[in-house]
């Protein structure tokens, strides 16, 4: 690939979807662009990007962004972040709501496994007050292709043997004549997947009791950190739980969070800031 | 350190699947079928057993069967490793007593998966 390319696909992705692509992973531009480029016949990376650049095209634009973003995830991640919430913060919400309603979004979920996972573990609570409330998860990502993934709730041999329990899989999913699973329509009922840009307000998905934007923030230019934070704070309710990735940082990116004397990773909104006051 | 018993007719399985535990610290001894197998675990009961389930001799399921009448045969954790992938086979199994289900082809990162889900690493 040459460095014009490298130059133009890392500038597409930061514009578009605020990634921060080095050098040092121009490898991982041509892993995420193989298919794209293979189905529309270009030999080369170089190839595709003189074909853009001659003949703009917004739609191919944003679908080269969205490959571009990492799609690297696996069933029960946060496993420890997701026993605290089932377990604290989302009876504490449940406790402070009217209506026994609750919705959490999962920001950026690529294809869909820390959706399905939340939704695997709340139908564990047998007995628990989570058990009998009206709890909907939304799963957004700027990938098409992983929204339909995530909505069709369809995955691979080895997708299903990464962080999930056989167990887990057996109660959870069905094994298709293809060798793949599929996850069981009674779980499917208060989970839905949605195509969303981070960068970008998203005040038409509502209000959230909890947000989980994990592995997303540490992907991003500085100035990105700030707009997608920004924007997901504006959707948390009162009260309620933005949680990031442990291992990332994300304390002081946005004045209007603070994190949360509960548990590391987790972030509440700063009433004394009204800027993030939910849409 | 603890020892994983790897149970299977394939001697490449047996080499590869080897390493893996390995590389999670475990010591290893191998068996080629059930039968063999039984008589490793009677001398020297492992922490954990990674079996096949079509093998000559005795298979997997009645290997594990038979493990678990054994004194201290409930002790090891059991992680079946085999290419019968359907749910018939995988809920026989786990009547049978199998704690985990590795469904072949596998890599390094789906045993490790696996050996966490039931606390052996």
């Amino acid at each position: 690939m040459q460095e014009s390319t490298f130059n133009e696909l890392a500038d597409l992705a930061l514009r578009t979807t605020g990634q921060h692509i080095p050098v040092s992973k121009s490898y991982l531009m041509e892993a995420r662009l193989s298919s794209i480029s293979r189905r529309e016949n270009f030999a080369t990376l170089d190839d595709l990007v003189h074909c853009l650049k001659a003949r703009p095209n917004q739609r191919f634009e944003q679908e080269i962004a969205a490959a571009l973003t990492s799609k690297r995830t696996h069933f029960f991640r946060e496993r420890e972040q997701l026993e605290f919430i089932v377990s604290h913060a989302l009876p504490q919400r449940l406790k402070q709501s009217k209506n026994g309603r609750l919705r959490v979004w999962c920001a950026g979920v690529s294809t869909g496994q820390d959706a399905w996972s939340l939704a695997m573990r709340l139908r564990e609570e047998v007995g628990s007050p989570l058990a009998s409330a009206d709890i909907e998860i939304v799963g957004t990502d700027i990938s098409t292709e992983c929204v339909e993934t995530g909505t069709e709730g369809t995955y691979g041999h080895y997708e299903v043997q990464k962080g999930l329990s056989i167990h887990r899989l057996m109660t959870n999913f069905t094994r298709g004549s293809s060798g793949d699973w599929t996850i069981n329509k009674d779980l499917r009922e208060n989970v839905q997947f949605r195509r969303h840009n981070l960068l970008h307000p998203a005040q038409d998905l509502g209000s959230f009791d909890l947000i989980l934007c994990t592995h997303v923030i540490s992907q991003l230019a500085q100035p990105a950190q700030q707009d997608v934070l920004t924007n997901i704070a504006r959707q948390l309710l009162p009260g309620g739980y933005l949680y990031a990735s442990p291992t990332e940082q994300i304390e002081g990116i946005l004045k209007t969070i603070k994190p949360s004397r509960d548990m590391r990773g987790a972030y509440v909104r700063d009433t004394a800031k009204p800027d993030t006051a939910a849409a | 350190m603890k020892h994983c018993l790897i149970v299977d007719d394939s001697r490449v399985v047996r080499t590869v699947a080897g390493r893996i535990v390995k590389d999670l610290s475990f010591t290893v001894s191998e068996a080629a079928h059930g039968a063999e197998a039984l008589e490793i675990c009677r001398k020297n009961m492992p922490d954990a057993i990674l079996l096949d389930w079509n093998m000559p001799v005795m298979n997997g399921l009645d290997f594990l069967r038979a493990l678990r009448r054994e004194d201290r045969g409930n002790d090891p954790i059991v992680v079946f490793c085999t290419n019968e992938n359907d749910s018939e086979h995988i809920s026989e199994a786990i009547r049978a007593g199998a704690n985990e289900y590795i469904m072949k082809p596998f890599d390094a990162e789906i045993v490790e998966s696996k050996f966490a889900e039931v606390g052996l690493v």
